[in-house]
């Protein structure tokens, strides 16, 4: 479904961010994309999109990523954003719904009917007529999500979907994703929710895929996690050390 | 709230005023545009001494303020910084023409006070019928409303996210102003020597921004012509009152039904 071989970019006069990269994700798939801060999981979501120029070969849906296909392209892979306020640039939630459909041709009723279709399988509907700017950061990211299920994508591209969520709006938003029945490529730091929501894990260290493997098996591995910047999921390390502490005296 | 926030909400107050539903909310942009045009058009066209032919043409704006339940005062609020400088055009009217043209009341009115009066009703009409166009049309529905008159998309896209950008621009100056001023206590405004970098840092974080928007635009299959959601051709109504409100303009403009109404009661 994505495919990456020997994948290498960079950023128009920067250094080279993506070193040889080479995986692949099959059909149904849940992968979560860990890794420190400038490790290139965003960047490797950008060039899976045509966003940046890639060396080597990505491929989605069968399609390579070139300029002739990235139209299909970004039809398969559905991206959400990390900050809800890039993607909701309309005045409403049903309007930026509208947007993605009605450029791939459907007709306004066709459209309305796929918005209500993506808002009714996230439990969102109350927000189909709201504004953009009146709504909470939970709800705001539930309809990001809902702007990408309109469009009907085979995979889902997800960039740090808990970051800024209250625990409560966290968990509502776990549940969304765990429920949705699509392949899923997860980029975060939440590696609880990697832990809850994937069965694989694909660890990134300065470009270059560290690690790649069962979650259980690589999120469990203090020694590896730690080498490549990152710690255990809070919920296998057990509260911190300095609290332990202080209950016990 | 700072005024970069201000400014923000302010236009976004202008937005959910589009936002409303009343008569004039439901006609169909391209009428409204229409109308628009043709009345600022006949507005300006009017003679400089011609203020009783003018006068008449308030009533356009006046019956659109009541049809679209926005309140008179709130267009002189928005347009508070530029009503000033529309009725300044003329100021200097009344010292270059002297003659006399009637006396009101034993004083003699001068054509260059009819000529000032006559420009500064001109503007303030003109921006009242604006901005009751954009206040009970949303930018979506003019956009789509330019489209149908075969205006190029590239034209109508970049007048759309224009708009928007402007959000966009006042949110990161929101930002950068509250951040400014938490270590700046006790300052009023942005020092001037930090007018540079601030500008400069405002220009960086609104291309970024913008970038990301766009981003996600092209994302969701944008191809640099948006298709507009409210493109739909109006009701038989709103080109009834497309006709009907012509008619009107175009007959406060070749009879002076001002001048006829004060005969028949002199």
């Amino acid at each position: 479904m994505l495919d990456f071989q020997n994948v290498s970019c960079a950023y128009p006069g920067g250094e080279s961010v993506l070193h040889g990269m080479s995986f692949h994700i099959a059909e149904g798939e849940q992968v979560g994309l860990i890794g420190a801060n400038g490790a290139g999981k965003s960047t490797l979501i950008k060039a899976a999109l045509g966003l940046i120029g890639a060396e080597g070969r990505i491929t989605a849906g069968g399609l390579p990523v070139n300029g002739k296909n990235l139209a299909e392209i970004r039809r398969t892979l559905g991206c959400v954003l990390q900050d809800s306020d890039d993607q909701m640039f309309m005045p409403t939630v049903l309007e930026d719904m509208l947007f993605g459909p009605m450029n791939y041709g459907a007709s306004r009723r066709e459209a309305e009917r796929l918005a209500d279709e993506a808002l009714a399988s996230l439990g969102a509907e109350h927000l189909k007529h709201r504004r953009n700017h009146g709504i909470s950061g939970g709800e705001k990211k539930l309809a990001a999500i809902a702007t990408v299920l309109a469009m009907h994508p085979r995979v889902m591209l997800i960039d740090e979907p808990t970051a800024g969520l209250d625990p409560r709006n966290r968990r509502a938003l776990i549940n969304v994703l765990g429920a949705l029945p699509v392949t899923k490529l997860i980029a975060t730091h939440d590696l609880d929710l990697v832990l809850e929501l994937c069965d694989r894990v694909i660890l990134l260290h300065e470009g270059s895929v560290a690690a790649d493997g069962p979650a259980e098996e690589i999120l469990r591995d203090r020694p590896l996690l730690e080498a490549n910047g990152l710690e255990l999921p809070f919920c296998l390390a057990g509260p911190p050390e300095r609290r332990r502490e202080r209950r016990e005296t | 709230m700072n005024k970069a926030e201000k400014a923000r909400a302010e236009l976004l107050a202008v937005d959910e005023l589009a936002e409303r539903d009343s008569p004039v909310h439901r006609l169909d942009p391209l009428a409204k545009l229409l109308v628009t045009v043709l009345y600022i058009a006949v507005t300006v066209s009017f003679e400089k001494y011609d203020i009783t032919g003018l006068t008449v043409m308030v009533l356009f704006p006046v019956f659109g303020y009541q049809f679209g339940l926005i309140p008179v005062r709130t267009c002189f609020y928005k347009l508070r910084a530029v009503m000033p400088l529309v009725c300044a055009i003329g100021l200097l009217n009344p010292f270059f023409d002297r003659e006399i043209l009637f006396y009101a009341g034993g004083v003699g009115v001068s054509g260059g006070v009819v000529s000032m009066l006559t420009l500064m009703m001109k503007g303030v009409f003109c921006l009242m019928a604006s901005f009751l166009l954009a206040a009970t049309t949303r930018i979506e529905g003019l956009c789509a409303a330019l489209r149908r008159l075969h205006c190029p998309g590239l034209l109508t896209s970049l007048l759309l996210l224009t708009f928007r950008s402007i959000t966009i621009l006042l949110d990161e100056a929101a930002v950068m102003t509250a951040a400014y001023h938490l270590r700046a206590p006790g300052q009023r405004g942005v020092h001037v020597s930090a007018w540079g970098s601030f500008l400069g840092q405002l220009l960086l974080r609104s291309v970024d921004r913008s970038q990301r928007l766009y981003e996600s635009m092209l994302l969701r299959g944008f191809a640099g012509d948006f298709r507009f959601a409210e493109g739909a051709a109006g009701s038989a109504a709103s080109w009834i009152f497309a006709a009907l409100c012509s008619a009107l303009i175009l007959l406060f403009r070749f009879c002076n039904v001002s001048a006829a109404i004060g005969s028949a009661f002199m």
